[in-house]
């Protein structure tokens, strides 16, 4: 039988050299993607001019767009290997949308009523929405190289994780360059951002994460 | 595949340990189990659920860093037997149309090219089985068309060592397809 002689083939392959562990390859993508990212930005579009006084508000989305990103690398390590249920991963996930929704609430109730819908919608066209998946690009590209070198086994959602992920690299970077500090504009958009990515990534991975 | 958990995780992890004899003994009980899924799940076409059996124990080989030991073994076999059969209706979707109207007959060559790719994928998937060095001397010097002077020089590896790799390689190569079969 065929089958046996193959099982023989392959017992006698020698074990594989133990690989690093998966979480350090993707710290290091991470930050590759990310310096990457910063290199895209100041080519083509350039840090936003004031960035000297404006650090704060800088770095509050940031730290947003990092948070979203850091809920959804544990889903995405998980998703990785084989055989492994998702469990709290994906209600750390919930529960960031849903603080993110309770920040966009609490900082239209607090601002003038008149001015509500101009601090969500700013009047201005929310570049971020496609221009945070291109900076996300390389991110997700050193994630797919690396999780086709795991073995994932769920493309659609591995692939919507690596998009969220990227989508929470390219906001962190794209943060440099934002010239909008409103709360709920941001909040808002960069969550569209993130997801879109999230579903562009859930489309490609079903062709590009195959092994 | 419940009973199994214990004795199968005891033979996965003897295995990534370096015992061979465990190892072989794991891919042997583990085909039975995949032969019953498969048969189970693919009515009518033996010839492909037995496919199947071996695509999914090549994987289960050549992945098998990625069992997480905190796990059971069990769904990590699943969850691969799963994915390689929703790949395997993935790649033959386009196939099986025997009727096919006159109008659509340039199709035909799509699905002539089609299949070429799909086999040449399958080499590449026992190409994975071979050590590296083997496996990098044929990618470069039989696949990418490179000399062997580039190639050495690119493996850091002396010209004699290049080509003895990619014949033996190429050698194990051979044998994996014949015993893989069509």
């Amino acid at each position: 039988m065929k089958t046996d002689d193959l099982i023989d083939a392959l017992a006698r392959d020698p074990a594989p050299p133990p690989a690093p562990p998966a979480p350090r390859r993707m710290a290091f993508a991470l930050g590759a993607g990310l310096l990457l990212g910063v290199v895209l930005l100041v080519t083509f579009f350039g840090m936003r001019p004031d960035i000297g006084a404006a650090q704060m508000p800088v770095m509050m989305k940031a730290m947003f767009s990092a948070l979203a990103a850091s809920v959804a690398v544990p889903v995405l390590l998980q998703l990785a290997k084989p055989g492994r249920p998702l469990g709290w991963r994906i209600a750390a996930v919930g529960g960031f949308v849903l603080l993110s929704a309770g920040i966009v609430g609490v900082a239209l109730i607090g601002g003038d009523p008149t001015e509500r819908f101009q601090l969500w919608m700013a009047g201005a066209f929310p570049w971020c929405v496609a221009i945070i998946p291109l900076l996300a690009a390389p991110t997700a590209l050193l994630l797919t190289r690396l999780l086709r070198d795991l073995a994932p086994t769920d493309l659609r959602a591995s692939g919507a994780a690596l998009g969220a992920v990227s989508g929470g690299i390219g906001a962190m970077v794209y943060a440099m360059y934002c010239p909008v500090d409103s709360v709920a504009w941001v909040v808002t958009w960069y969550s569209v951002a993130i997801a879109l990515c999230a579903v562009l990534g859930a489309f490609a991975g079903a062709r590009l994460l195959r092994w | 595949m419940v009973e199994a958990e214990a004795e199968l995780k005891r033979l996965m992890l003897a295995g990534l340990a370096g015992d061979a004899a465990a190892h072989r003994t794991l891919l042997a009980a583990v085909a039975r189990h995949l032969r019953n899924y498969y048969r189970a799940r693919m009515r009518g076409a033996p010839e492909d659920a037995e496919d199947l059996v071996q695509e999914t124990l090549i994987a289960i080989h050549t992945r098998r860093d990625s069992y997480d030991a905190s796990y059971p073994v069990t769904a990590w076999i699943y969850a691969i037997a799963r994915y390689r059969m929703i790949d395997h209706f993935r790649r033959h979707k386009r196939r099986g149309g025997d009727h096919i109207p006159l109008d659509d007959a340039p199709e035909l060559f799509t699905a002539a090219e089609d299949q070429a790719s799909d086999a040449r994928r399958d080499v590449m998937r026992l190409l994975d089985t071979l050590p590296a060095k083997q496996r990098e001397a044929i990618q470069l010097v039989k696949l990418d068309g490179m000399s062997v002077k580039d190639a050495a020089a690119r493996l850091n590896l002396s010209e004699s060592d290049v080509k003895v790799s990619a014949h033996r390689g190429l050698k194990a190569l051979m044998k994996l397809m014949a015993d893989a079969g069509p």
